[in-house]
């Protein structure tokens, strides 16, 4: 589903060159849920970032989906990312202007489906999360467990087949963070959503089917 | 459905926005003013100046050491005029009240016809050769002649404005209209064409011309002459004499296309200063859209970044914060339009409405396009966030 080669990653400053990802080499299967772990700095999330297409190598070659991604221009990756990729983040990155129904419709508003298929499909995302409850809600209504559930909600809200989340229970308490964690599985188990997810908690990277540790930019295990 | 999302957006942000939404609507009325004048001015500009003043000069008189004997005043006046109309530099010669076109004198009355009142009529008592001095035209009738000074009712002429007012597309030749008080009937024998006496920015207005007559000498102390092509400074400085040696008092004679400079300069040089300081207010304003547009999109790196994420494009992203700042400028000139729609409606200032409508719709066209500008550049700054660094700042 994922192919990495040789990915590589540099950020250059006038003075200073930084080795942020050092070669990586890595597969991963449709289906599959992957954890990433390693110490802060040591290239997590630039890894998930190129993954998801949001930053490009300085080397190494992606593929996804068999697709070579690599001479898309922008317009072509931005709906590449939205058929295919659904991000979670730590810090939800919710608009807080917007009802949690808006919010989970955003993905949706760069396709051409009507108000009424949105409204139908941002529904339905909201109840796979247990939120139909809160569809009017706006998101500092909201708990932080609940948050990330919208979130995830607008991540699956276009099904798409990958599901990139940086560390989504990371601002969570150890009872919410199951409680997400086992959104997560439960997508990974019944909707075959492959899910590349960035953790900090061991416990919840043994959940998990592989677990990728980095170090310094390099895969150590 | 981008379009209601940004307005859902914007709607859930009035209170962050009105600064945003009252530095439009400031602008949005200022404009309007700007343009108000502006339309109007060309308005009348645009419309024929009705006479012809270039070769026209005004020779201005003190009569008071005449005599007041009426006889001797009339052989007096005929005289000069003869004496006037004989140089050869001079093709006519006319006696004209204080209120000629570029002077700064007024003499306005009123007229009632069939129980309206006409009022303020510009008022031109007129020499015979009044209308051969500014070649004046006639649209319908005739010009004064010597016997309209022994008809039953006054004779007298008007110009086309008050004659559409009064007749609109009827005839006017033969109508009897009351005086001021309507207590004497005065009879129309013809219609002119409008004359922008004030300059050439300003509406004719209503006008009526009656006959100087004979009486009016002792009070009269202006002429008016249309000199030919060779008629020079020596040729002024000996007309000088001849009326100071004349008229035994002080004269000044002026060229009318001085006067219309100066006329058209009292609205010019205003205009333009307001324009001025109406550009700088805009610049003013437009750098706080600019400030207000960037200082947003700073603020909102997260959820740009977030929307490329799930698949905006950068030139989305870039339309998106344009088309927010377009859907915030038809919110204030909607509320801006309710107040400037007031003025046609009430007819302030007794402009017509047209001209409020013009400058409505182009006080429109100039915010949507000052907007456009303002928020084009920081709507591209907002398309070169780097997703990947925005969704890691917070």
């Amino acid at each position: 589903m994922i192919r990495l080669q040789n990915i590589e990653k540099v950020y250059r400053t006038d003075t200073v060159e930084t080795l942020a990802i050092n070669g990586i080499n890595l597969d991963i299967a449709k289906g599959e849920f992957l954890s990433i772990m390693g110490p802060s700095g040591c290239g997590k999330s630039t890894l998930l970032n190129i993954m998801g297409l949001l930053d490009e190598p300085s080397k190494g070659n992606i593929q996804i989906d068999s697709q070579d991604i690599s001479s898309y221009s922008d317009q072509k990756l931005a709906k590449f990312r939205n058929e295919k990729l659904g991000f979670i983040f730590q810090s939800y990155h919710l608009i807080n202007d917007l009802q949690v129904l808006d919010n989970v419709e955003l993905p949706l508003l760069y396709r051409n489906s009507s108000a009424k298929e949105r409204k139908r499909l941002a529904t339905e995302a909201l109840e796979k999360v247990g939120l139909s409850n809160r569809l009017k809600h706006f998101p500092t209504q909201l708990s932080g467990g609940q948050r990330q559930r919208v979130a995830i909600a607008r991540a699956i809200v276009g099904n798409p087949q990958i599901i990139l989340a940086d560390e989504p229970t990371g601002n969570l308490d150890s009872a919410m963070g199951n409680e997400i964690m086992d959104i997560l599985i439960n997508l990974n188990q019944n909707e075959g959503t492959t899910i590349v997810m960035v953790t900090h908690d061991e416990n919840m990277a043994h959940k998990t089917h592989r677990l990728v540790r980095l170090f310094d930019g390099s895969q150590v295990q | 459905m981008m379009f209601r999302h940004l307005f859902k957006l914007i709607w859930n942000k009035r209170k962050q926005n009105f600064l945003f939404l009252s530095e439009i609507l400031v602008s949005f009325m200022v404009i309007f003013a700007v343009f108000s004048f502006l339309t109007f001015y060309y308005q009348n500009y645009s419309k024929p100046l009705g006479f012809d003043y270039k070769k026209v000069w005004s020779i201005s008189y003190d009569n008071g050491l005449l005599t007041k004997n009426r006889d001797s005043l009339n052989i007096f006046y005929d005289n000069l005029y003869k004496s006037l109309k004989a140089m050869p530099q001079i093709e006519e010669v006319t006696y004209t009240g204080a209120n000629f076109p570029y002077s700064n004198s007024t003499m306005s009355t009123g007229l009632n016809s069939n129980g309206k009142k006409f009022n303020p009529v510009n008022s031109y008592v007129v020499g015979a050769d009044y209308q051969k001095v500014w070649n004046i035209k006639l649209v319908a009738g005739r010009w004064f002649l010597p016997e309209d000074a022994v008809t039953k009712n006054k004779n007298f002429i008007i110009n086309e404005t008050l004659k559409k007012q009064m007749f609109g597309e009827g005839d006017a030749i033969g109508k009897l209209i009351g005086d001021y008080d309507d207590k004497e009937k005065m009879k129309i024998i013809g219609v002119v064409q409008d004359i922008k006496a004030n300059g050439d920015f300003w509406p004719a207005g209503n006008a009526m011309f009656t006959r100087l007559d004979t009486g009016y000498f002792r009070n009269n102390s202006h002429i008016l002459v249309k000199v030919r092509d060779g008629a020079d400074a020596t040729f002024e400085s000996q007309l000088y004499k001849f009326m100071t040696n004349t008229m035994k008092n002080s004269v000044e004679i002026q060229h009318l296309s001085e006067m219309r400079d100066a006329k058209n300069e009292v609205t010019i040089i205003p205009m333009v200063i307001f324009i001025i300081i109406a550009s700088f207010l805009i610049i003013n304003v437009a750098l706080g859209l600019f400030g207000v547009l960037w200082y947003n999109i700073n603020k909102r790196r997260s959820e740009i970044g977030l929307r490329r994420a799930i698949g905006a494009s950068g030139s989305s992203v870039s339309l998106q914060l344009v088309m927010e700042a377009m859907i915030l400028a038809t919110m204030s000139l909607m509320v801006g339009c309710f107040f400037a729609i007031q003025f046609p409606l009430l007819s302030v200032f007794n402009i017509p409405a047209s001209v409020y409508i013009v400058a409505m719709l182009l006080s429109i066209l100039f915010i949507y396009l000052l907007v456009f500008a303002c928020s084009l550049y920081p709507g591209k700054q907002a398309a070169g966030i780097h997703p990947a660094i925005a969704l890691h700042e917070e």
